[in-house]
C-alpha cells in the first residue's frame, strides 16, 4: 500500500500543473456561471414583472425543457464544451500515460525494476486519475457554492444537490479514462492511445449531435455516445437518470480498467522507445 | 544464484534470444559481452520479469523470473542501459522515491555514495544533471540497495575516467561483500578488470564463457627455434600450440613456470617473448573481422 501511495504522489507531482490549472479554471468558470445565472434570473424577473419566481409558469408552458429554476440554469452551464473538454483532456492524458507514456518516458523501468507489483503500479495510475477527476469536479462544486454567496440567486443549488452532477461528471471522465487506459496498457508509444481516445470521444460527441438533428432520424446514434449519459440539468431537476447514467459510465470505465489490468499482467515491457 | 535453461525470446519473426543456458554463481561478477543486438539486454529484462520467455525458464535464487518476478526484484537492483530518470525531482527526491519503492531501505547509503563518491549536488533538479551525473545518481542507488544481486547494464557508458574507476571499485567492493553482479558492457578492459567469468554473446546466442581467473594465468609464449620446431608439444606442461609459422611457434601456457623453462632449454630456443592475451583477442574470435558467420557455431566453456 505504501508503494501505491508513493507512486500516486509521484504521478500527482508530475501532473500537478495540468491538474491545478484545470481545477482553477473550472473553479473560476463555475463562479462565472453563477454570476451569469444571477444575471439571467434578474432578466427573467424583469421580463415577468419581478417579485415572483417565474419557474412554475414557464414549466407549465414548456415542461422540463423550459425549466428555469436556479439549479437548472446553473447546471446548464455544466454542459459547457469547455467543461467537457477539460475533463476529456485529463482522462485521456492520464489514460494514455498510464503504461504507454511511462514506457515512452523510460520511467517504467525505473519503477518496475524495483519490487513493485504490476497491479500496484496500475492501481496508482487509476487512483491518480480518479483523484484528479474528483479534484476538478470538487473545484466546480466549490466554485458554484462560493459564487452563489457573492451573487444572489433565487434558489441556489446546495452542495448536496451539486454533488450529483459532479458525480455524473466524474463518471463521464472515468469512462473516457477507461477506454484510453486499456489502449495504453497495450502500447509502447503514448500518441496512439492519445489519438484513439481522442477520436473515440469526439466520435461520441458527433454521434450525439447527429442524433439530436430530427431531420436525420438517427436518434439511435445517441446510444453510442457517452455524452448522452451526462445530463447535469436532468440530474438536479429530476434526478431520475443519475443512477443509470453513472452506472453505465462507471461500467465502461470499469471494463476498460479491468481489461487493462489483465492485459498488463501478461505483456512484455520492452525498453523505452 | 541465477540459472537459465533453454531461455528463448522471440518477437514476431525476430529471435532476440535463442536457447540460453547459463549459470551465474553466488558472489561472482559475471561479465556479459556482445555488440548491440546480441541479446544482453533481452537476457537482463527476462531475468527481471519485464519480458515473458517464449520458451525455457530462468530462476534467480530459486524464484521463477516470470511467475515470481516480485520476489526476484526484491533481491535485485538494476541499472538500465538506457537510463531515464524523473527530471522534475531533485536528486535527493529521486533517491527517496526509489528507496521508498524498496520499503525505504538504503537511502542513507545512497545519499552517502552520491555525495561523497559521486560528488553530486542532490539539491539540484535531476533535469539539470548531465547524462553522466544522472548515471552516477542511478549508480549510487543501485550500489546502496541492500540486495543480493546487482545487474548493471553498461554502467560506465556516460562516465568520465575517474568516475569509471570509482564504479569499478564499487563493483569489486560489492563482490567482496558477497553480492552477485552481472556486468554488461562494451568496454572490454573494464569487463576484463572486474569479471570472474565473461560470457560472450552473439545474435541472441551464448557463444562462449571464459573463466577470467584461468585467463589471467594464461601466458602467450612466442618461440623461435634454432632449426625445425619440435614435432610434439608436451601438453602435460600446460602448453598448447596456437600457431606455427616456419621455425616460430606461438604457444599458450597455463601452469608452473619451472617445467616450461626446462623444456625451452632442451629445445634449442634462440629467441623468446612471453606476454599475456587481452580479452579483445578472445572477443574478436566471435566478433572480429575473421569471426565465422555461422549462427550456430557455439564454443563450449
Amino acid at each position: 500500500m505504501k508503494v501505491v501511495f508513493t507512486l500516486v504522489r509521484k504521478n500527482l507531482l508530475e501532473s500537478r500543473w495540468l491538474l491545478l490549472i484545470c481545477s482553477a479554471a473550472l473553479f473560476g468558470l463555475c463562479w462565472l456561471f453563477v454570476y451569469v445565472a444571477h444575471r439571467i434570473e434578474a432578466a427573467i424577473g424583469e421580463a415577468t414583472g419581478g417579485g415572483r419566481s417565474p419557474v412554475g409558469m414557464l414549466r407549465g408552458l414548456g415542461g422540463s425543457s423550459m425549466d428555469f429554476s436556479t439549479a437548472a440554469i446553473e447546471m446548464a452551464f455544466w454542459n459547457h464544451p469547455f467543461v467537457l473538454l477539460i475533463f476529456s483532456i485529463w482522462a485521456i492524458a492520464r489514460g494514455s500515460i498510464a503504461v504507454a507514456g511511462e514506457i515512452e518516458k523510460g520511467t517504467m523501468d525505473l519503477v518496475l525494476s524495483r519490487p513493485v507489483d504490476r497491479s500496484a503500479f496500475l492501481a496508482s495510475q487509476v487512483i491518480t486519475a480518479v483523484l484528479g477527476l474528483a479534484l476538478m469536479a470538487g473545484a466546480m462544486l466549490v466554485g458554484n457554492v462560493i459564487g452563489s454567496r457573492y451573487h444572489t440567486l433565487i434558489a441556489p443549488a446546495s452542495a448536496a444537490t451539486l454533488a450529483k452532477p459532479a458525480l455524473n461528471l466524474m463518471a463521464f471522465g472515468w469512462a473516457i479514462f477507461g477506454y484510453t487506459f486499456v489502449l495504453s496498457t497495450l502500447d509502447i508509444a503514448r500518441w496512439r492511445p492519445n489519438l484513439i481516445g481522442s477520436v473515440a470521444t469526439l466520435a461520441g460527441f458527433i454521434a450525439l449531435v447527429l442524433a439530436n438533428i430530427p431531420q436525420l432520424e438517427v436518434e439511435w446514434l445517441a446510444r453510442f455516445s457517452i455524452f448522452k449519459a451526462y445530463d447535469p440539468v436532468e440530474v438536479v431537476v429530476k434526478g431520475e437518470s443519475l443512477a443509470f447514467n453513472a452506472g453505465v459510465l462507471g461500467l465502461i470505465g470499469l471494463v476498460g480498467v479491468g481489461l487493462g489490468f489483465v492485459l498488463f499482467a501478461r505483456r512484455d515491457l520492452p525498453a523505452g522507445s | 544464484m541465477i540459472a537459465t535453461d533453454g531461455l528463448t525470446k522471440i518477437y514476431g519473426s525476430t529471435r532476440a534470444l535463442t536457447d540460453l543456458t547459463m549459470d551465474v554463481r553466488k558472489g561472482e561478477v559475471y561479465g556479459l559481452l556482445g555488440p548491440n543486438g546480441s541479446g544482453k539486454t533481452t537476457t537482463i529484462r527476462l531475468l527481471l520479469g519485464l519480458l515473458r520467455p517464449t520458451s525455457g525458464r530462468a530462476t534467480v535464487a530459486g524464484f521463477d523470473v516470470w511467475r515470481q518476478s516480485l520476489e526476484v526484484r526484491s533481491l535485485v537492483s538494476y541499472l538500465p542501459g538506457e537510463l531515464r530518470l524523473i527530471g522534475s525531482m531533485s536528486g535527493l527526491g529521486l533517491l527517496k522515491f526509489l528507496s521508498s519503492l524498496r520499503g525505504g531501505v538504503g537511502l542513507d547509503r545512497a545519499v552517502a555514495i552520491a555525495e561523497r563518491v559521486m560528488r553530486l549536488d542532490l539539491r539540484r533538479k535531476v533535469r539539470t544533471f548531465s547524462t553522466g551525473m544522472k548515471q552516477k545518481l542511478a549508480l549510487a542507488q543501485a550500489f546502496a540497495d541492500p540486495v543480493e544481486i546487482l545487474i548493471l547494464d553498461e554502467p560506465t557508458s556516460a562516465l568520465d575516467p575517474s568516475a569509471r574507476a570509482d564504479v569499478l571499485q564499487l563493483v569489486t567492493e560489492a563482490r567482496d561483500a558477497g553480492q552477485t553482479v552481472i556486468f554488461s558492457g562494451h568496454v572490454l578492459s573494464e569487463v576484463e578488470q572486474v569479471s570472474d567469468r565473461v560470457a560472450i554473446m552473439r545474435r541472441g546466442r551464448l557463444m562462449h564463457v571464459e573463466d577470467m581467473h584461468d585467463r589471467r594465468g594464461l601466458r602467450m609464449v612466442l618461440v623461435r627455434y634454432d632449426g625445425p620446431p619440435p614435432e610434439s608439444i608436451p601438453e602435460e606442461l600446460g602448453l598448447g600450440l596456437r600457431n606455427r609459422q616456419g621455425g616460430v611457434d606461438l604457444l599458450e601456457h597455463r601452469g608452473e613456470v619451472g617445467p616450461l623453462l626446462g623444456w625451452l632449454q632442451a629445445n634449442r630456443v634462440v629467441d623468446l617473448a612471453v606476454g599475456t592475451e587481452d580479452l579483445k583477442t578472445l572477443y574478436d574470435k566471435f566478433h572480429g573481422p575473421d569471426a565465422p558467420d555461422a549462427d550456430d557455431e557455439v564454443i563450449p566453456e
